[in-house]
């Protein structure tokens, strides 16, 4: 690959895509608000920032895959024998791990961070990497990744993709496209007929060559008429488990804000993140709440892990958590760290950026585009988007 | 810092303005420029290796030593393991088989603990025991610090999985019994222009694997020899987690094919979800492919998929035939990867090369190795004189079948079907 060759390709844009590709921005944006909000909780709450999410979030991976394997999903069983799965599965799936990873992040406040709490900051933030680099390493001890394990698709029950036409495309089109497609299909019954006398299937007779490239011949004419359907229409498609996730990411924030905003406890929360020290005059009991903030942020993670693990069907490793965490670290930063409607819009706009870049042909470059956005915004505002850059006083 | 007390309506709103955002209509043609393509096949006989100056080692008593360096530890121990299996089952062939009359060939075991460093060590270890070659090792990286030292002493290396053209240019004492990747590109784009008879095909490459980025680059250029046109390529890293954005892209070029050069970890879940972004075209891959795990990451979308590989289960020949049954007895069940048949055939060709040998040093099994001739291996007969260490053998296109069929093999591709 030639850099000079990759940036001079840009030059057409294709605004067909951009619909479907702004949607998958979002797609993607809400699994790392769902991570950056464990971020900014903690933030708000210790002003640590606590680098064991990711691993948190890995264990909710691996968590919701043994789950599934409980429930017969493995997978050297063959695809006929496969359990069929439903919402009370996935629902499982996703309280088991929002479970073990609030416990995770509990016992990780517990052991790890509390004994540093009143030290210097640093030293949590160490201790911080310290239990991030335990956690990936011990992790590959203990659980299986040779050769890295996925969640069986037949887990999700939605696995239909959603088609949503914005601009059709004209009549003759749609017409021409399908009587190629009988042409085609006239095609392919001959050579079907004539496959039944050949031997094998990749060593064919000059005959069946001849009737195979007819059909392929066919294809291709079926190929071409679809294609100017395809670049006529601006057509959305998501996957039916994406717009899960979404949804569910959506839910999920929307029971913590009223969380926040609304209980005896997330008063305290609030009370907390605005001076630790007073709201323990205050009659506050802040380790309850601390232990509290953890428990939520973790199972957010854990609920996050299930889905992208459940509905994006990504290999599963110990380091499964590490570019999921430093991307959603960098939201939670970009919106402003301690803010929670911060980490939300912060999540969504790095989906929406990094989608863009690969849309405008740079797919090389989508990961660093999560750093360039956040140097811009840093520059201009330093707290982040909705963070406030009060000077601390020392 | 203060919490807000309110969200405000504001992200409340981009998020919904976010999900109904329309675009513009109208479709820009994107057309991808020509790459000059990389990861030239190297020209038999054309580019002279260095030789080796250094004396090697002699065999002392009656007891040959021969050196494996395998992955026995780390994240590639499953290739390790097959290969070294297969390499005692050969051993323990060949002395079934008579030996050689009057000495033992023993096989030392060194661990390349998945990482070019650990290689290093072993093989220099090897080497000062005494060996006379080493076979290993299953990558690539891995093989080029063997073939270092080994070029520094004068003993040669004979490696099991090693597939990157440019392993065998360290000296002329390094071999392999693998095909190279320009081959293997060769063959899937004749199989796709001429098989499965596409014409527009799009590439997915894995821009961290040095692997994937020379794959996709002799794909495309005995692709676009042949006649077939390259619609668009796209790039991911090892790791990440989404390509809907590569795959929304290669969508709107219309392709009829897709070539995924990566790994099988993040090839299942792409041919996944491309599927769901309304792709329904046929997909082709390399031996990077080659694991049971992509039955399940890949699910019913990887179903039809053809990838390039170097051995199959079900090949019916007689050698392979002998050789399950010999894993069936020692090891049990079937192998799990290509790595033990390659293992298999790297020590019976260092073994039927000692067997050939005038006197038993380093320097007189180079040059027997060198003289290996149509050698009937368990991965096709392979020919390395003349070769530059790259064997001139077959390779075979795999068609992915649900289980418990797994990987069926459809066609074997000789260097001569190509014009070689």
């Amino acid at each position: 690959m030639v850099p000079g060759a990759g940036l001079s390709l840009a030059a057409a844009l294709d605004f067909g895509t951009l619909p479907s590709q702004v949607v998958n921005g979002v797609l993607n944006g809400a699994i790392y608000a769902l991570i950056a909000l464990g971020y900014t909780m903690v933030y708000g709450v210790l002003r640590l920032i606590n680098f064991a999410h990711g691993e948190v979030y890995m264990l909710g991976a691996y968590t919701a895959l043994f789950v599934s394997w409980a429930y017969g999903f493995r997978p050297d069983v063959p695809p006929d024998q496969l359990p069929e799965s439903s919402l009370a599965t996935l629902l499982v799936m996703m309280l088991a791990s929002m479970a073990v990873c609030a416990t995770v992040g509990v016992l990780i406040e517990r052991f790890a961070y509390r004994p540093m709490r009143n030290q210097a900051r640093i030293s949590s933030l160490i201790t911080a990497i310290g239990v991030s680099l335990l956690l990936q390493y011990g992790g590959g001890l203990f659980l299986p990744q040779n050769p890295p394990p996925t969640m069986n698709e037949r887990v999700n029950p939605y696995r239909q993709t959603l088609e949503l036409t914005l601009v059709g495309a004209p009549q003759q089109l749609s017409e021409a496209v399908e009587a190629a497609r009988r042409e085609f299909q006239a095609a392919e019954r001959t050579f079907e007929e004539r496959l039944k006398s050949e031997k094998d299937q990749f060593n064919l007779s000059p005959e069946g060559q001849r009737l195979r490239d007819a059909k392929f011949e066919a294809e291709r004419r079926l190929r071409d008429a679809e294609s100017k359907l395809n670049s006529a229409q601006v057509t959305v498609r998501v996957g039916a488990g994406r717009l899960a996730i979404l949804v569910a990411s959506l839910l999920l924030m929307f029971l913590l804000r009223q969380l926040v905003l609304f209980t005896p406890t997330g008063r305290a929360m609030r009370a907390v993140s605005q001076d630790f020290d007073s709201a323990a005059l205050m009659g506050v009991n802040v380790d309850r709440i601390v232990t509290i903030t953890f428990v939520i942020g973790s199972a957010l993670a854990g609920a996050g892990a299930m889905m992208t693990a459940t509905f994006l069907g990504t290999s599963i490793t110990p380091y499964y958590g590490v570019l999921p965490g430093v991307k959603a670290f960098v939201a939670a930063v970009l919106g402003g760290i301690g803010n929670i409607p911060g980490a939300v819009l912060g999540g969504l706009l790095m989906g929406v950026a990094e989608t863009l870049v690969i849309w405008a042909g740079y797919s090389q470059f989508a990961d660093a585009v999560a750093f360039v956005v956040l140097i811009v915004v840093l520059l201009f505002r330093p707290g982040g988007l909705l963070g406030s850059s009060a000077v601390e006083k020392v | 810092m203060h919490v807000r007390r309110t969200i405000p309506a504001a992200v409340w709103a981009a998020l919904i303005a976010g999900v109904l955002a329309t675009g513009c209509s109208g479709s820009g043609d994107a057309q991808k420029q020509e790459q000059p393509s990389g990861g030239e096949a190297p020209k038999t006989s054309a580019n002279v290796r260095p030789q080796p100056t250094a004396e090697g080692n002699k065999a002392e008593g009656d007891t040959l030593k021969i050196g494996i360096v395998v992955p026995i530890n780390g994240d590639q121990k499953p290739w390790g393991d097959d290969a070294l299996n297969g390499a005692q089952i050969a051993l323990e062939d060949f002395n079934k088989q008579g030996g050689i009359p009057g000495k033992k060939v023993e096989l030392v075991i060194g661990d390349s603990g998945s990482n070019t460093e650990q290689a290093k060590s072993a093989a220099e270890k090897l080497i000062s025991d005494g060996v006379l070659g080493i076979i290993g090792d299953v990558t690539s990286s891995n093989t080029i610090q063997i073939a270092k030292s080994a070029f520094e002493k004068g003993v040669p290396v004979v490696s099991i999985g090693a597939t990157n053209d440019d392993v065998t240019k360290q000296g002329a004492n390094v071999f392999r019994v693998c095909y190279v990747d320009s081959f293997q590109g060769e063959v899937m784009a004749e199989f796709a222009y001429k098989d499965l008879g596409l014409r527009n095909v799009a590439l997915l490459t894995d821009r961290k694997q040095a692997y994937s980025v020379g794959l996709s680059n002799n794909f495309r250029k005995h692709f676009e020899q042949l006649g077939g046109k390259i619609v668009g390529e796209e790039f991911y890293e090892t790791k990440q987690t989404t390509f809907t954005g590569q795959l929304t892209n290669l969508k709107a070029k219309n392709p009829d094919g897709l070539f995924l050069s990566g790994y099988f970890p993040e090839v299942g879940p792409i041919v996944k979800s491309a599927k769901a972004a309304g792709l329904n075209v046929k997909f082709l891959g390399g031996d990077g492919w080659d694991s049971k795990e992509i039955l399940n990451s890949g699910g019913e979308a990887i179903v039809g998929g053809f990838f390039c590989n170097h051995y199959n289960n079900k090949d019916t020949r007689p050698q392979v035939q002998h050789f399950l049954k010999r894993w069936k007895e020692k090891v049990g069940g079937e192998p799990g990867t290509t790595m033990a048949a390659l293992g298999y055939d790297a020590m019976a060709v260092i073994l039927d090369a000692l067997k050939r040998c005038k006197s038993y040093d380093s320097k007189s099994l180079t040059a027997a190795i060198e003289e290996t001739e149509n050698f009937p291996g368990v991965t096709g007969d392979l020919t390395l004189k003349g070769q530059n260490g790259n064997p001139r053998k077959r390779a075979l296109v795999v068609e992915v079948r649900p289980l418990p069929e797994g990987f069926v093999m459809r066609k074997a591709i000789e260097p001569k079907d190509l014009g070689q």
